[in-house]
């Protein structure tokens, strides 16, 4: 489902998920302190293409995945760049509107593009780990961090069930489409209601069922599980200050040169 | 004559942008401040915290309710993947917000929904890591509080549970996007225009989401008294 069907095919799979959480959070971290535009689409290039070429993900995947959260962002930006100016003022495109002029300035127009430049770089660091480590290991390795333990299990748990869960939604809808469950607004209400009230149903049986099959086999509240054996992350640490500097010189040579 | 052609192309481009809408649901990565982001989630650390401690006492009471509360996060998460058909003839994703918190209560609620807006924001691309904190505090926190308080206010008023149940779920949905337009508003100035884009549109999801929720809660009602009551229990 999602990134995680590339995740296991990644090259970077077996490398500690560690590093590469910390790799990404700290690219995260910078690309959203720095001021101005070009950091935000340096993070975009350097992460597309350690994400392309070193971790083998297929290029239209990356672009298909930058494409989704686009929709919000396109719509929250508009709306921020969208401005209410007094008449007069000097705008790029606009319509009067009761004695006022809506519309978009050269100053909101920059600012908007800061925050989609800025967005789409925080996006490709946190597909650079969304993309090459399953989601199992990503809770391997928050586990390590200390993350508490409740919270990791519940992860790992839900994240079993999401794909039990899907499985019988998927087909549950299946056959009411094929049998003309969805064709007007009432009947999809009545329709995704049964459906999703069975999947509840379903959810808790099952739950039930793996309970009884865990306690069988001595399950006393915890589940604990062996880490893999991983790769050092030794090349991430190393590319994480490369990275890291390129952002903030360009950040510095925008501020400086440009601004 | 130009002018006003510009403006009706700016019109239509505008009009374009209403199905976008529908597959717009949380704040997406990057969008909000370093100094917000960090608010946000300081914000949600107590209310997450207490969920934590009260979930934790409960398991170590009773080992079951780990496995059913995973399930049940499992099947929000589900739920709110699954695309809902809405009035205007575009396509939406129910929230959950209302189901989740009238069958877990609104505790265990935020936790279960910080865990699933983590998995949306890494597998699905929904939200964010940066903006997880504001997110878990409108989605997980602010809207199940709010369904919450409408299901017990109209329970105690004596209305039916179907009432009940359709405005707690269309009113904790309305209540998390305008949750949303306001931590949008906040930062980027325009509060009216953030309303205006992400909670009056809203309107006709909140109530096929109060719609579908009454569905399902009448048929587990039928089917599934037990459970129901040992959530209750839960």
């Amino acid at each position: 489902m999602g990134t995680d069907r590339y995740a296991y095919a990644s090259r970077l799979r077996r490398m500690d998920p560690i590093a590469k959480i910390l790799f990404s959070a700290l690219v995260l971290g910078i690309c959203l302190c720095c001021p101005g535009i070009v950091p935000g689409l340096v993070t975009l290039l350097l992460m597309g293409l350690l994400c392309v070429r070193w971790g083998g993900v297929p290029g239209r995947v990356f672009f298909r995945f930058l494409g989704i959260p686009l929709a919000f962002l396109l719509l929250g930006c508009l709306t921020i760049v969208i401005e209410r100016h007094a008449p007069g003022t000097s705008v790029l495109l606009g319509i009067p509107v009761g004695g006022w002029v809506w519309g978009i300035s050269s100053s909101g127009l920059y600012r908007g593009a800061r925050i989609v430049s800025k967005s789409l770089g925080a996006i490709s660091a946190m597909y650079f780990l969304a993309l090459n480590t399953p989601m199992t290991d990503v809770t391997l390795g928050l586990r390590r961090l200390k993350v508490p333990t409740l919270m990791i299990e519940l992860m790992d748990l839900i994240y079993r069930f999401i794909f039990v869960l899907w499985e019988t939604a998927a087909d549950i809808r299946t056959a009411q489409d094929s049998r003309l469950g969805y064709s007007s607004f009432r009947r999809g209400i009545s329709s995704l209601g049964s459906l999703s009230s069975m999947v509840f149903l379903r959810a808790w049986n099952k739950a039930d069922a793996i309970y009884s099959a865990l306690e069988s086999r001595g399950y006393t509240g915890s589940l604990d599980t062996l880490a893999g054996n991983y790769q050092s992350g030794k090349l991430c640490y190393m590319l994480a200050p490369a990275v890291g500097c390129a952002q903030l010189l360009c950040c510095w040579l925008e501020v400086h040169c440009f601004g | 004559m130009k002018r006003s052609l510009v403006n009706t192309y700016f019109l239509l481009a505008l009009a374009c942008l209403i199905p976008l809408r529908a597959s717009a649901m949380h704040i997406g990565e990057g969008m909000l401040p370093v100094g917000w982001s960090i608010a946000w989630g300081v914000v949600c650390l107590p209310f997450v915290v207490y969920g934590f401690r009260s979930i934790g006492k409960r398991v170590s009471a009773t080992p079951k309710v780990k496995i059913l509360l995973a399930m049940c996060g499992a099947f929000a998460f589900v739920l709110s993947a699954l695309k809902i058909p809405s009035v205007t003839g575009s396509c939406s994703h129910p929230t959950g917000v209302g189901l989740a918190a009238i069958l877990f209560g609104p505790t265990i609620t935020s936790v279960l929904g910080l865990i699933v807006l983590v998995f949306q924001a890494l597998l699905l691309a929904h939200g964010g890591i940066t903006t997880l904190g504001a997110n878990t505090f409108s989605m997980a926190i602010a809207g199940p509080i709010v369904s919450w308080l409408v299901f017990r206010g109209m329970k105690k008023l004596k209305a039916s549970t179907g009432l009940s149940v359709f405005f707690a779920a269309a009113l904790g949905d309305l209540a998390t996007y305008v949750v949303t337009s306001l931590q949008l508003g906040v930062v980027y100035g325009g509060l009216v225009k953030f309303l205006a884009v992400f909670a009056l549109t809203q309107i006709p999801l909140a109530i096929a989401e109060g719609l579908l929720t009454v569905v399902i809660f009448n048929i587990l009602e039928k089917y599934s008294k037990t459970e129901l009551e040992e959530l209750a229990v839960v």
